[in-house]
């Protein structure tokens, strides 16, 4: 693992003064920030399938993106190679929006983009500058991902029992297992950022990820379930616990969802259960708090600044520095260093989540949300693990106590949402129906739509049994992003639920 | 363009897999040059530059198969690659359903990447003035009527576009924010394997793509997108964008929800795909062997209402999202999936043959066709024979179980009552089975948009259930 910046540089064959060069290419034309990013994935799957792991590969990808910010306009362009020449034809690519004249490219808002201040702080770690190398170096002590076991060093005959091992966890559980696909995915990507600013900071990021599908069938009917988990550690996670717990989630509650029907369907009160019921909170909430959607207008948010949107007692932030979580980043693509950043507290909206370009059109620091999917797009404003945090409205179970009839909701999937207007939906995979304060008839094939701000509004309980869900969430905005989100168990006064 | 020593180093890439162990392989090299301008109120906001270039290398070792791509496409770099790969290979479960397609199989007419005429050779003339041109000329404060904007969009000069006159009625609403984006691409796909395929694909592409967003007198907002693209330049209308974009947008204002229970649903040509998809995966070969689809004994079964034709038509000259061949290189034809309602074939590539047991056709519908009912049959011809209805204009999310077949999927919309659209609906849902579904297709249009991967016309079914 490389621990230096002068190691990243090596890797990528470039030298501080080649960095330097390239920004003063990117902002020959003028300008007002240049950033590099330069990217080295290794990325490998290994899938069980018919009782065999008989499927598998791997894949590289590298090179190297460049933007140049004139104002609030991008120009961006990347080379897959990293030579000389390839990365000024990109830089000079890049300067192209600054050099499109008045008929195309005028500023709306003159932006300053300065140097992050030294505060705050993050709990993990702090910022600090390299001494040793020629570049300054923006870097922290903390580590959030250290890899014990580098997964570059694994090899597939080391791996592929893992998968044949939760296979047969699985098959011992439920009898009427028909078919199990179980993939193993890892990739670790090498990171080395430069600006403007003349900042260099180098980041290695590993994900790993177990997931598993299982086709179940009884009589005539077949269902089917699935269930994964996602760290960002080495092969380290791979652990006898781990897949213990996955074949268990992934076989739990089948009797029941065998049993499942449509309810009818109506408005009606919703309580969801804590840990994976958080991907409502990124989908229906959390995208209109990105600053992009804010600075355009488009959110409906863009006007609640200060304002209450969520009764009081209720904080929701979007966390980058917990530990091995899967939206952990230690610094974003912008190279600014990963943190903690409350959207919502005590009701109250405080904070958008802002990139470089938003921080500097608002006036504030960048929050360390500026994320891309790989070196072939622009940083944008992305959530990391977007959460609630607990509640003291007792337990989900006297959540539930409370409704005379309703909908208990533990797991999503498939939402949507549309963040001028804020309505979403979501799939319920599996839940019951509540009747006179208990749990009922299991449900299924049902949709639950509902609008962002108002459902937010509309908590009337949080629970205190916070739960992280870290199942293998990625968010879709335009690019992919690693993400995780989580939440106590709520209760929303009023939702829509699809049914019969 | 392809280059010449492209091809070599693809074809480089099987002697490299061949020394380094595989006993057969197959190479596919894609490359895709993307140029974008984004706007953003009128005004240039982003210019993007793309070059991708990849190797996709299958390998047969040892009766063991594996998948492995990289971009590092220095021949070192590739040798050493898929030296490694092979390794890895070689520590994989055997599956003796592995294997390339019989050589009979192959295209032999995808030659230079010509043949479909959809690469436009204007493509390469095109210069990054003229691409920031296509960009601000039709954003919407050029293409839209200027009666209906807010000051802040409106243009100083009147561009020589076509005015594009809104629904009167609500006129309301602000523009709060409109997104644009112009790209224009190239795209080569050449395949090679061991057994002497040799595949070569070309197309071009032309796309405007515009966001709006607006906001009613009481400060609600409402979103309208619209999306044009072609192949050819001489077929590419972006002008047509905006105006569809916003009065999509301004149509929604002062939604209300209906009272739930069974409607007549009418879906719109740009989404009626949603219920197409659950078909074609359905009909995958990798599903029914899984036992995850509900059509696993349809085959040769009527099972869809009589005179309903789907056709997978990937070969028509100068049609936007054609293919001659599929992944493997198997040389796709225009063929029937359903007719008169009988299911003619399932999707099985060769591998999910061997595992069947019967015998390939192509990995999947390539540019699926829902054929017609009759000629010039528009939404508006649709919604007046229904009478009474919801038109579904859009999907917010939802799902379909693939192994039953139920669905349940979020829409956006208008109630309709004698054939006239009444108000706007939001925050409905549609449920049902699929098969359900189509046994009580009404009616398909003939206004499928040729710009889409799956021409789906405007359907309508009876008897659906609508919850809100």
């Amino acid at each position: 693992m490389k621990t230096s910046s002068s190691e990243y540089l090596d890797a990528f064959g470039v030298s501080a003064e080649q960095l330097q060069a390239l920004v003063g290419e990117g902002l020959r034309s003028g300008g007002d920030w240049c950033d590099l990013f330069f990217e080295d994935t290794s990325y490998s799957e290994l899938m069980l399938r018919d009782g065999e792991v008989s499927a598998g590969g791997s894949h590289i990808d590298y090179g190297c993106g460049i933007r140049v910010l004139c104002g609030e306009k991008t120009g961006y362009a990347y080379a897959e190679r990293t030579d000389m020449p390839s990365l000024i034809a990109a830089a000079r690519s890049a300067s192209a929006i600054s050099q499109t004249g008045a008929g195309g490219v005028v500023a709306r808002k003159q932006l300053k983009y300065n140097q992050l201040p030294e505060e705050p702080l993050t709990p993990q770690g702090q910022r600090h500058f390299e001494q040793n190398t020629a570049v300054q170096t923006v870097s922290r002590h903390g580590q959030l991902y250290p890899q014990r076991e580098d997964w570059r060093n694994s090899r597939a005959a080391e791996l592929v029992p893992v998968l044949r091992k939760l296979e047969s966890l699985i098959r011992a559980k439920d009898t009427s297992v028909h078919k199990v696909i179980a993939m193993l995915a890892w990739q670790v990507s090498d990171i080395l950022m430069y600006n403007s600013l003349g900042e260099t900071t180098t980041d290695t990021r590993p994900v790993g990820s177990l997931s598993v599908t299982v086709i179940f069938v009884r009589g005539s009917q077949t269902e089917m379930n699935n269930a994964s988990r996602s760290f960002r550690m080495g092969v380290e996670m791979i652990t006898d616990s781990l897949l213990e717990e996955l074949a268990t989630q992934v076989t739990a509650g089948m009797d029941e969802r065998f049993d499942a029907r449509r309810p009818k369907g109506g408005k009606m009160p919703v309580v969801m259960a804590a840990g994976a019921s958080g991907i409502l909170l990124h989908e229906a909430m959390g995208h209109a708090f990105e600053a992009d959607f804010n600075r355009k207008g488009q959110s409906i948010f863009a006007d609640k600044m200060g304002k209450r949107v969520a009764a009081k007692g209720i904080n929701i932030l979007d966390d980058a520095t917990i530990p091995f979580n899967r939206g952990a980043v230690r610094v974003d693509d912008e190279g600014v260093p990963g943190q903690k950043t409350y959207m919502v507290e005590d009701g109250i909206l405080r904070s958008y989540l802002h990139d470089r370009i938003s921080a500097a059109y608002y006036g504030v620091a960048p929050t360390g949300n500026g994320r891309r999917e790989s070196f072939r797009y622009n940083p944008i404003p992305r959530m990391r693990c977007t959460y609630m945090e607990s509640g003291r409205d007792g337990s989900c179970q006297d959540l539930i106590a409370g409704v005379k009839k309703g909908i208990f909701v533990d797991q999503f999937s498939n939402g949507e949402v549309k963040i001028g207007e804020g309505d979403f939906t979501f799939y319920v995979k599996s839940g019951r129906l509540i009747e006179n304060g208990r749990l009922t008839m299991p449900v299924k094939d049902i949709n639950i739509v509902g609008n962002g701000p108002r459902a937010l509004a509309d908590i009337v309980g949080v629970a205190g049994d916070l739960k992280i869900d870290d199942s293998t969430w990625t968010c879709g905005k335009e690019q992919s992003a690693f993400v995780s989100c989580g939440i106590p168990s709520v209760l929303v006064k009023e939702l829509t639920v699809g049914g019969e | 363009m392809l280059e010449k020593d492209e091809k070599i180093l693809t074809r480089e890439c099987l002697k490299m897999a061949l020394e380094a162990g595989a006993s057969k392989a197959r190479a596919s090299l894609s490359k895709n040059t993307m140029n974008i301008v984004a706007t953003l109120d009128g005004e240039v906001d982003k210019i993007t530059a793309c070059l991708d270039r990849s190797i996709n290398v299958n390998l047969f070792v040892d009766g063991r198969y594996g998948t492995f791509s990289t971009n590092k496409l220095d021949a070192d770099s590739l040798r050493s690659f898929i030296v490694r790969a092979v390794e890895t290979t070689r520590m994989l479960a055997p599956d003796p359903c592995r294997d390339l397609p019989e050589p009979s199989r192959t295209a032999k007419d995808a030659v230079d990447g010509s043949e479909l005429g959809i690469c436009d050779p204007a493509w390469r003339s095109i210069t990054p003035e003229q691409r920031i041109a296509f960009a601000l000329d039709n954003c919407c404060g050029r293409t839209c009527s200027s009666a209906s904007l807010p000051p802040r969009t409106r243009p100083a000069q009147q561009s020589s576009s076509e005015e594009h006159v809104l629904p009167q009625p609500k006129n309301n609403w602000k523009l709060i924010s409109e997104e644009g984006e112009y790209s224009d691409s190239e795209y080569w796909n050449y395949v090679v394997d061991t057994q002497g395929t040799e595949v070569l694909h070309a197309e071009t592409s032309f796309e405007f793509f515009t966001e709006l967003t607006i906001q009613d007198s009481r400060g609600r907002k409402y979103s309208g997108g619209w999306w044009e693209a072609a192949p050819l330049l001489k077929d590419f209308h972006p002008e047509k964008v905006a105006p569809a974009a916003l009065e999509e947008a301004v149509m929604q204002i002062g939604p209300r929800r209906c009272r739930s229970g069974k409607y007549r649903a009418v879906i719109d040509s740009e989404v009626s795909q949603k219920v197409l998809n659950p078909i074609l995966n359905a009909l995958n070969a990798f599903n029914i062997q899984q036992k995850n689809s509900f059509l696993t004994d349809a085959l040769g079964k009527q099972v869809f209402p009589a005179g309903l034709d789907i056709m997978d038509m990937p070969r028509i000259p100068g049609e936007a999202c054609g293919k001659m061949f599929d992944s493997e290189g198997v040389a796709t034809a225009n063929h029937y999936i359903v007719k008169d309602g009988v299911v003619q074939e399932f999707f099985v590539n060769t591998y999910m043959a061997n595992k069947l047991g019967v015998a390939p056709t192509i990995e999947d519908a390539m540019r699926p066709v829902i054929c017609r009912f009759g000629n010039g049959v528009s939404r508006q011809d649709i919604m007046k024979t229904c009478g009474d209805g919801i038109l579904i204009t859009d999907f917010c999310g939802g799902n379909s179980n693939p192994a039953t077949g139920d669905f349940s999927y979020a829409i956006q919309g208008y109630r309709f009552k004698d054939g006239k659209i009444v108000h706007p609906v939001r925050e409905m849902l549609i449920t049902g089975n699929i098969l359900d579904l189509w046994s009580r297709l009404l009616a398909a249009g003939d206004d499928a948009r040729r710009c889409r991967a799956k021409l789906t016309p405007t359907l309508a079914f009876d008897q659906v259930d609508f919850s809100g």
